[in-house]
Formats: structure tokens, C-alpha cells, sequence
């Protein structure tokens, strides 16, 4: 019954019948993991249906009972090895002073100007500065959006997407030579000591810029399918080199709507608007609609129109601050990415940790936040609901509470951009047919 | 599953995150003391969802804090004990532990093997028997129009013991071979004990948490035996059950004031509307400063709990 009640709260709307329940939402009990045949068939896994849950306790040995045998269940699911067989075995590296050229004599001459120069955030091996992992053997298609690969065909893995895999237990990563006393402080030769889960996040978690904020959001969206990678925002110190790159993206968005606005049609377009205000243009006392000609409403509901309104189009950008900066770029599993040129994100994620920003983000930090995301307009044939929701920018924010996500979204409306009178007009036009009906049924 | 670890357990600190990475050592909390925590790990069984989730088991601040008061838990640095203890490792150390991974990794090769082995024998079983059992339909049907059916159908029965009698003898044949051949299974490790020790020189431990002002009220929930996890999905601070979340619903919406607070009305009619829509009562309460903790931990808690009466 209360099961009911909680779903509520996700669907405030409750068409009767189809309550769609996120079963993720609430601690689930483990013994329905039981009814998955993890080991046997992977091809016909479904999710278990949520358990039954009592009220309250109550002595009875029977609840006892489940209890424990749900405690069983949870016990040995969490105690599930990770374990790599030999013949599909991906083994990665730990490289904890970033990414280097392997030690191979003949190669020296390329890296010794490596520190020297450094242009982009990019070593001269080709990948990013913050990755950590090397993988030199990768194998699998989850290296598809994981992953940058160096001159030497190794794969460098960013710090998430090492303890990712490592947890999914695709990827077994071991402890450079350096670590573990065999060897000089920079040597990053497999010492074949694997790296226990423990070890894993006391490394990763923490390395260039990786919260475990923003690790649940990460993996999170990974389990159910997304490709996730870092946004310029990443963190504030990212934000600083990139800020350029970051910065101009909306503006020149921005410019093109504005050098849409004085062009040739643009031109023509004022002219018209002159000559349709200018013949009543009243004195700021004087009535808002004069004596002149009006033909139909929608001229006068124009001049009515006297509050002005916010345009997302026109909004200059500014800087976003953490942590309102967009973190993670997010591709549904079905766009086609490839990681040398990636495409526009489907989705733009901000991390909120939600127990040192325990208050609602300010309409400046929104607005800078939603200014540094591409425009977006909606499809003008959509319904102007659905106009409206979708917004002119959008950005979703992930609020983690201790390991708890949850997602908003944020979008910006245009409400004063929606001629309500303008749509209206065709239908006006044949007065024999009636009044005119509503053409913005509810949705 | 009824062990009870090493105490004090281990929290390993890591980046302002409080972590427990042991089996043990998570459902130990859990039984014993009503910590339940947030498992924010991917279960590598079923790697592909949300629903359950596997270790590292995240603690809140406060979580971890009770515990350590409790003294059944101590707060590792665990980012300089990995350091300093995997740069520490001897020689003598690294080879027994590589050995007893490799030993390990043999052991769950030869189990896989032999359950593979198994669920073939099974499968071979299954198609023989529907093999035979096609036959003896065909032999039956023969029957009608043949004197000399029965014999068929024996001859049936006969091969089908002999099929299902060949196919066990020749793996037993196998086996041996296959398994002095194979390589072993790697493995990672959920915990870094051994190579490194289970309890961390005392260099490494670390002071009791920092803990919002909430803490007197979760403490107090506790000391009367719920059990709180966060609570961002219901817009309240903690989630109280009255048991085990595998098992109950929680009862109430938590939300810590100060004594002296002003609260805004708006605060407690839309969290008590929220509380009763989801039915669970919206609790608020806070410790009063000026009196002393007379017996056990928040004594001078007061709590309310609010409903919406809908008149």
C-alpha cells in the first residue's frame, strides 16, 4: 500500500493503472536479485519486481526469518568475486604522475621535450594530462567511449572511467613498480600486484578534480547505458584553461541570432513593425490603443503587450561558477559517437553536492549556469506545451546526497516569445464556419 | 554471513567520503548496530543497472561518527596508508601474496571448469532423453501396425542407459588433464588486507568526523533503534525506518531545527503535507544546547512529529 504512496510522489499525475515505479529509488531487498541467474544465461536477465515490504517489526520468528534470509541474500550478492579470465583479460596500469611514454630506449628522444613544452592540456603522447590508468592490451567493446588512446596504441583512462571498469570488474588494474617499492618513484612497468577495489577509489577518487559527487553520477548513468564523458566544467581550475573554449561556444550562438536580426530580412521585417506601430504611436499618457486603423485583434493585442519580457535568445553569457558549471557531457545509448570527434551531448549534467550546497542555486547562478549551454530553441511544430517545457537552453542538475542522485532539469521558458494571438490568426480568417474553436486543447 | 569482524573496523577516509569496503564488516553494521549507509558500488554480476547496487558501502559523516563513539570503528587515511603501504611491501611479502592470489584464481578456474562440465553433462542428459523419448513415441506408433514393436522400444530403453552412461565416463577420462593445464583466474580484491594490514598503524588513523548540527537528532533516532539513511529523495534529511530498510517502509521524514530557530509555517505544512501524501509523518526536532546530555547520547532531544489532519 505504501509502495503506492511513494510512487506517488514521482508521478504526482497518477494515471490510474500505469504508475511507472523506479524501482532504484528505495533499498530493494537482495533476495529478489536471487531470481537473476547471474551466472548461468546473461541473455535473459529481467529485473526482479520490488518485494513486499511489513509495516514494522514485530517478534515473530517468521519475520526473523525473511529478514535474515534477506540478509543472506545481500551478503553473498555483495560478495560476488571480481574475477578476470585468462583469456579475456584487459589489464590496465597505474600511472599516479599521469600519463608517459612507455620506457622504451628508442623512444626517449620524443618524450625528453615531453615536460618542456606543453601546449594543450595534452601531453606530446596525444592524451589528456589528468588520465592515470594505461591499458595496453584493450579488448571489449566498452573501450568505444571509454578511453583515449596514445602514439603506442594504449588506451589512457581518465580516473572514473579506470574505477568503473575496475568495478564492473571488466578490467583488472595493477600497481606500477613505482608504488610498491620495486623500482624507481616514475616507473610505471606492471608490477603483476593487482589493485583491491579498497585501493582503487583511496587512488582515483580525489585525483584531478574527481569527487565522489560527481563518481555516483558517472557510474550511475553508465550502468544504465549512457556514454559519459567530462565537460570543460569539470572543475574550476579545467575551467580556467578551457574558459575560452567554454565561454564561446554560447556566444557564438548568441551572434548568429543577433546577425539574423539586422540582416536584409531583418531589415524589411523592422520596416514592417514600424509601419504597423507608427501610424497609432501614442504619447506614454495617452491611451494605449489611439484612434487609427485597426485591422484585427492581433495588432491590437500587440500594442497591448506593454511588459517586457525576458529572451533567452538574446541573453549575453556569462561566467558559469562551480558548482553550477556543466560537468558531464551524456549521449543516449543510441547516438553514434566517436570519441576523436564528439558529437553535441544529447544531455549537460551539473553535480550538486547536496550537503554543502544545501540551498537553492540564485537566478544568477541558474542564469550563468544555463547561459554557458548551446541554444536550443524547441521545434516550431511542436504543440506550445511541449515548446515551453522543452525550453531554449536546458540543463540538468544532479543533486547527491551521500550516494543518493537525483536529477532536475532545468530549461528555460520562453513565455513572452509565445504569440498566443499569432497562432491564433489563420483561424479567424473564415467567418462562416463559426466561431472559432480553441486550438491549444490541454495536454 | 554471522561473523562478526575484527573491531574496531576499519572506515577508510577518502576525499571527504566515508568508506567501508568489507563484506564483513558492512553487514556486521548493519545486524549489530542499524548502520545501513548507501551502497554506491556496480554489483560486477549484473553490471548494467541501478537497482541494486554492490560495495563500497558510503557512510554519512554522521554515520561514521556514532560508530567510532560507539568504538566499534576507527577513521583510516586510507589515501596515505595505500601509499606508504603498498611502497612499504617486501620483497618476501609481494611474492606470498601474488602466490596466494595465483592459488586462489587455480581454485575458482577449476570450480568454473567443473560446473561448466556439469551443466554440459546435464544438457547432454536432456537431448538424449528427448532423443529416446522421441523413439519410444515412434516405436509406439509402430506399434499399431507391427507385431515386433516391443522389441524396438527395448532396444530404446537399453541405449538410452548406455548414451547417458558414456558421456560422465568420458569426462571423468578429461579432467584430469584439463585441469593440470589451466591458467589461473585473476582476481580483484575487494579489500587491500593482506598484503597490508588489517588494522593501520596508528599514524594513519584519523580524529572522529565533522557532522552537521543534526547530528544530537540522528544520534538520538538511532539510540531509540531506527535506522536513518539520506534523505534527498523525500526532500528531508534523513529517512527513519523501524527496521531493516531491506525489509520495512520508513515511518518518518526527518528534519533537524535548532531550539531557538524560527521556522517558517510554510516549512511544516508543506513537509507535513508531503509527509502524510507518502504516509509517513514529518518529524522535526533539535537538541536544546543549554542542557546538558544527562544519560546517553541525545537525552536532550525533543522531536515532533507532524501530520496533515486534512479537516
Amino acid at each position: 500500500m505504501a509502495d503506492l504512496d511513494e510512487a506517488a510522489i514521482n508521478n504526482p499525475s497518477s494515471d490510474a493503472g500505469q504508475i511507472e515505479v523506479d524501482l532504484s529509488d528505495e533499498t530493494q531487498d537482495f533476495r529478489m536479485l536471487n531470481s537473476l541467474s547471474f551466472l548461468a544465461d546473461t541473455n535473459d536477465l529481467s529485473l526482479p519486481k520490488r518485494g513486499e515490504k511489513d509495516f514494522e517489526p514485530n517478534p515473530t520468528l517468521f519475520q526473523a526469518d525473511i529478514l535474515s534470509a534477506s540478509r543472506q541474500a545481500m551478503h553473498s550478492a555483495l560478495s560476488y568475486p571480481r574475477l578476470h579470465n585468462p583469456k579475456n583479460k584487459v589489464i590496465g596500469v597505474y600511472a599516479p604522475n599521469g600519463p608517459a611514454p612507455p620506457p622504451d630506449p628508442k623512444l626517449d628522444l620524443i618524450s625528453e621535450d615531453a615536460p618542456t613544452e606543453r601546449p594543450a592540456p595534452t601531453t606530446s603522447i596525444g592524451v589528456s594530462l589528468t588520465t592515470c590508468v594505461y591499458v595496453a592490451n584493450p579488448k571489449g567493446g566498452l573501450f568505444k567511449t571509454i578511453g583515449q588512446a596514445d602514439r603506442w596504441n594504449r588506451i589512457w583512462l581518465l580516473p572514473e572511467e579506470a574505477l568503473y571498469l575496475l568495478e564492473r570488474g571488466s578490467l583488472d588494474i595493477r600497481w606500477p613498480r613505482g608504488a610498491v617499492g620495486d623500482g624507481g618513484e616514475h616507473n610505471i612497468e606492471d608490477s603483476g600486484i593487482p589493485m583491491s577495489l579498497q585501493a582503487a577509489y583511496a587512488s582515483f577518487i580525489g585525483h584531478s578534480g574527481l569527487t565522489m559527487e560527481k563518481f555516483s553520477v558517472y557510474t550511475g548513468l553508465r550502468r544504465l547505458g549512457y556514454a559519459v564523458f567530462r565537460a570543460p566544467g569539470w572543475s574550476q581550475s579545467d575551467n580556467d584553461t578551457d574558459g575560452t573554449a567554454c565561454s564561446t561556444e554560447p556566444s557564438e550562438e548568441g551572434q548568429l541570432a543577433m546577425r539574423q536580426g539586422p540582416g536584409l530580412a531583418g531589415i524589411f521585417k523592422r520596416f514592417l513593425q514600424w509601419l504597423q506601430d507608427s501610424p497609432s504611436t501614442t504619447a506614454a499618457m495617452g491611451p494605449l490603443i489611439g484612434f487609427g486603423f485597426h485591422r484585427g485583434y492581433n495588432h491590437l493585442f500587440r500594442k497591448l503587450a506593454l511588459i517586457p519580457y525576458y529572451d533567452p535568445v538574446t541573453a549575453s553569457p556569462s561566467r558559469a561558477e562551480l558548482p553550477y558549471t556543466v560537468a558531464l557531457h551524456i549521449y543516449k545509448p543510441s547516438t553514434h559517437i566517436r570519441k576523436s570527434a564528439l558529437p553535441d551531448p544529447d544531455f549537460r549534467i551539473a553535480v550538486v553536492n547536496a550537503r554543502t550546497d544545501t540551498d537553492m542555486p540564485t537566478l544568477s547562478q541558474i542564469g550563468s549556469l544555463l547561459e554557458s549551454t548551446p541554444l536550443e530553441p524547441p521545434a516550431s511544430n511542436k504543440p506550445l506545451y511541449v515548446r515551453l517545457k522543452n525550453g531554449y537552453r536546458n540543463v540538468i542538475l544532479a543533486v547527491v546526497d551521500q550516494g543518493v542522485v537525483s536529477y532536475l532539469r532545468i530549461a528555460d521558458a520562453a513565455f513572452g516569445k509565445e504569440k498566443i494571438f499569432d497562432a491564433q490568426a489563420p483561424l479567424r480568417g473564415n467567418k462562416l464556419r463559426g466561431p472559432p474553436r480553441n486550438k491549444f486543447k490541454k495536454r | 554471513m554471522n561473523t562478526t569482524p575484527e573491531l574496531p573496523v576499519p572506515i577508510s577516509y577518502i576525499a571527504g567520503n566515508y568508506f567501508v569496503f568489507s563484506v564483513d564488516a558492512a553487514t556486521f553494521l548493519r545486524r549489530e548496530h542499524n548502520i545501513c549507509g548507501v551502497l554506491t558500488g556496480t554489483l560486477p554480476q549484473v553490471p548494467q543497472q541501478n537497482v541494486f547496487t554492490g560495495l563500497p558501502l558510503e557512510l554519512m559523516p554522521e554515520e561514521a561518527r556514532l560508530l567510532v563513539e560507539k568504538g566499534v570503528a576507527c577513521i583510516v587515511d586510507e589515501v596515505n596508508f595505500q601509499k606508504q603501504g603498498m611502497r612499504s611491501l617486501v620483497e618476501e611479502d609481494r611474492k606470498k601474496y601474488l602466490q596466494e592470489l595465483e592459488s586462489q584464481g587455480l581454485e575458482t578456474m577449476q570450480l568454473q571448469m567443473r560446473r561448466k562440465e556439469r551443466q554440459r553433462d546435464a544438457s547432454l542428459k536432456k537431448i538424449e532423453e528427448k532423443k529416446a523419448a522421441a523413439k519410444a513415441k515412434k516405436a509406439e506408433a509402430k506399434e499399431d501396425t507391427t507385431a515386433d514393436a516391443p522389441t524396438v522400444a527395448e532396444d530404446s530403453v537399453v541405449s538410452l542407459f548406455a548414451d547417458s552412461g558414456e558421456p560422465s565416463s568420458h569426462i571423468s577420462s578429461r579432467r584430469p588433464s584439463t585441469l593440470g593445464s589451466i591458467e589461473p583466474m585473476g582476481i580483484t580484491p575487494p579489500v587491500s588486507h593482506p598484503p597490508l594490514p588489517q588494522q593501520p598503524p596508528a599514524k594513519h588513523l584519523l580524529p572522529l568526523p565533522e557532522v552537521q548540527s543534526s547530528y544530537p537528532l540522528f544520534a538520538h533516532l538511532h539510540s531509540k533503534g531506527y535506522f536513518l539513511c539520506p534523505g534527498l529523495r523525500f526532500g528531508c534529511q534523513y529517512l527513519a525506518y523501524p527496521g531493516d530498510p531491506l525489509r520495512f517502509h520508513s515511518h518518518f521524514l526527518v528534519v533537524s531545527t535548532e531550539w531557538d530557530e524560527q521556522l517558517d509555517l510554510m516549512t511544516v505544512i508543506s513537509g507535513g503535507r508531503l509527509g502524510t501524501g507518502v504516509k509517513k509523518g514529518f518529524l522535526i526536532g533539535g537538541a536544546n544546547k543549554n542542557v546538558e546530555e544527562s544519560d546517553g547520547a541525545g537525552s536532550n532531544v525533543r522531536t515532533f512529529s507532524i501530520e496533515w489532519a486534512g479537516m
